[in-house]
């Protein structure tokens, strides 16, 4: 597909030069240069160069390096591409003290995330339902524009509850086991959140949202294990070869765009009173320490949680639907989770920095922790594999779980990758898709689709996105994390 | 037989139309004038999630947003149409601008409830972003530029 010719007014199609020297096979460096405080470090294979470069993300790594207090290189995953203010792919540490907190660094949707369940059917056990469970799930699990679940109305109180506890009001309230919040990122609940300093606007848009799915590039997927690339690792993380898998990606929905969009007001203006100078207005932020600052991480974190609640709300109706449709209980099922990770997400994290240990705020915009064996805050069910990490691909490929190294710790922060990546607009899909059936070409590749919105399926196709398989193989090459599994789709719902 | 020779009258130009935009939509607006602007705006973001001709008018809302300079008050006024539609399923088919200066919009929107059964859902929109937002005077009129977060 042609990229996307150069626009007037839009200036990402027209990028400056920024200078990039290679380090090693998996590793660039944009040099330290101007009002750069440090140097930008960029994970990516040869050949993802050209389009890498084709958009701004590069000067974006650069601007980043420019912000006040940031610790160690300003870094971008091998899915790198333009964002807003922050690349998406971007990770970057900034001091407690000197450094600050930036909404663009996180993104809208505040801890999107991925979560991975297991369970105990074999691929085979799937024929003859497929098309059943996805209709199940369609109707359990509110996606697309305009829907949410009818029985569930949350008053105000409660709704602080959530952004307070995260998957453990959840779990309190009866979505889900206790046993899920040891697999899930901070166990479900980020502290210090203060739903106080969550806009009544912002509570007013999250209110009915809870447990919905959203649209976009989110989805319930139901696969199972195609590969195995390290055997004692998959049985650890309760994985083997055709097993039924699924996958939820969803985050903060309304919620968390209203939080992200009343800071970045606050932002504008904490910028300009703390005389902080900046390349691009999107990466204004406040130092940590400022009043500023701490209200945007408490109001994040509270977002935070929504989007936990919201992932383990919809986990139980994941296990709903397998139960009506396999008319079989929970135990045989073994509907577990493995992990849920965040990966739009600012988190206050320990970290050795030149031998010293140091408190930071690790900013996480479309990148993934990946913590290693041992730990403190890898569960203690992954102590000798590492953090479980989930990379989803598009709708019609793969997608994979691989786990955190010593080598992340040591050079990321703790960080890998996300996702695969779109290589088409939305525009240019749908463009791609006219004429199409979509859903009847995914049916022939044995994928059973549904999608509310009947743009989606066609902004979401395949080949709008890049290989993840790529993506994966620089994360694994470099070492910052480590491949386990290998993931394939046969039913998915789209918001 | 005479054939229609090339029409005289110049072709309006279109209220709004999407630009080539990895990852997310970005859309061009024009207008006569400032309200024109906010309203076409706000059509580009309704025919974003749904087919705005499918909506009947049935309810209103009142609005009024605040900002430090026009172009923020397009970003607000934006995201306080997704809010509206956040709270209660709200879209609106018309809307009227009742008063407008750099730095305050009140004006009244008039359209419904989001049915999921009736209307098109399209694609869901995250947010009005300030990235590469422009609002800028262009032949006799004035012309913004848009991004929306999916």
């Amino acid at each position: 597909m042609p990229p996307p010719g150069p626009l007037p007014g839009i200036p990402n199609r027209t990028p400056m030069a920024v200078k990039l020297r290679q380090v090693d096979e998996f590793r660039w460096e944009v040099p330290r240069e101007g009002k750069m405080r440090t140097r930008g470090l960029v994970y990516a294979s040869r050949e993802m160069i050209p389009k890498i470069q084709e958009d701004r993300s590069l000067e974006q790594v650069a601007n980043v390096a420019t912000l006040p207090g940031i610790v160690g290189a300003s870094l971008a995953m091998p899915d790198i591409h333009w964002g807003y203010g922050f690349p998406i792919g971007g990770v970057a540490a900034f001091d407690l003290d000197e450094g600050v907190v930036s909404p663009g660094g996180v993104g809208y949707d505040i801890n999107c995330g991925v979560r991975l369940l297991r369970t105990n059917l074999e691929k085979p056990q799937l024929t003859c339902c497929v098309d059943e469970l996805v209709n199940a799930l369609f109707a359990n699990i509110p996606s697309g524009v305009g829907s949410r679940r009818k029985d569930l109305k949350l008053t105000m109180p409660t709704l602080k509850e959530v952004l307070r506890s995260g998957a453990a009001w959840a779990v309190k309230n009866g979505y889900g086991e206790a046993s899920d919040l040891e697999h899930i990122e901070a166990r479900g609940t980020i502290e210090g959140a203060d739903p106080d300093l969550v806009s009544q606007f912002a509570m007013d848009r999250g209110k009915d949202q809870l447990g919905t799915l959203g649209s976009g590039n989110h989805f319930v997927e139901v696969g199972f294990v195609d590969e195995i690339f390290d055997e004692p690792l998959a049985r650890a993380l309760g994985l083997f070869k055709d097993q039924v898998t699924i996958i939820v990606h969803t985050g903060s929905r309304g919620l968390g765009h209203q939080v992200c969009d009343d800071y970045l007001k606050v932002m504008l203006k904490a910028t300009a009173k703390y005389g902080i100078e900046l390349p691009d207005r999107q990466l204004c932020c406040a130092p940590l320490r400022s009043p500023e600052g701490r209200q945007y991480l408490a109001a994040m974190a509270a977002a935070a949680n929504f989007a936990f609640a919201n992932r383990q709300m919809i986990t139980h109706w994941v296990r709903e639907s397998f139960e009506q449709v396999f008319k079989i209980g929970p135990r045989d099922l073994g509907l577990e989770l493995i992990y849920d990770v965040a990966h739009n997400i600012a988190k206050i994290e320990t970290h050795q920095v030149n031998g010293k240990s140091m408190k930071l705020a690790v900013h996480r915009k479309g990148a993934t922790r990946a913590f290693p064996p041992g730990h403190p805050e890898t569960p203690s069910a992954y102590k000798q594999t590492g953090q479980p990490v989930l990379i989803p691909g598009d709708m019609g490929r793969y997608s994979y779980v691989l786990v955190g190294t010593q080598k992340a710790l040591e050079e990321t922060f703790g960080s890998t990758c996300h996702g695969a990546g779109r290589e088409m607009s939305r525009a240019q899909a749908t463009k791609a898709a006219r004429g199409r059936n979509i859903v009847g070409e995914m049916l022939q590749k044995g994928i059973i689709v549904r999608g509310a919105g009947r743009g989606t399926i066609a902004e979401e196709i395949s080949e709008a996105y890049k290989d993840v398989e790529n993506v994966v193989n620089v994360a694994h090459g470099a070492g910052i994390s480590k491949k386990v599994a290998k993931l394939r789709p046969v039913g998915v719902i789209k918001g | 037989m005479l054939m229609p020779g090339p029409s005289r009258r110049r072709p309006r130009p279109k209220k709004y139309r999407q630009i080539a935009h990895t990852a997310d939509i970005a859309y061009r607006i024009e207008g006569g004038n400032l309200a024109e602007i906010y309203i076409n705006a706000a059509h580009a973001l309704v025919a974003t999630m749904t087919d705005r001709r499918r909506l009947r008018i049935k309810e209103t809302r009142d609005i009024e947003v605040e900002a430090p300079d026009r172009e923020a008050l397009l970003v607000s006024w934006l995201n306080y149409l997704l809010y509206l539609y956040d709270v209660d399923g709200f879209l609106g088919r018309f809307f009227v601008i009742l008063e407008l200066s750099e730095e305050r919009l009140q004006a009244r929107a008039r359209g419904e409830i989001f049915d999921p059964d009736r209307h098109l859902g399209k694609t869901a929109v995250k947010a009005a972003t300030y990235h590469h937002l422009a609002l800028v005077p262009r032949n006799h009129g004035w012309q913004a530029t848009v991004i929306f977060d999916l």
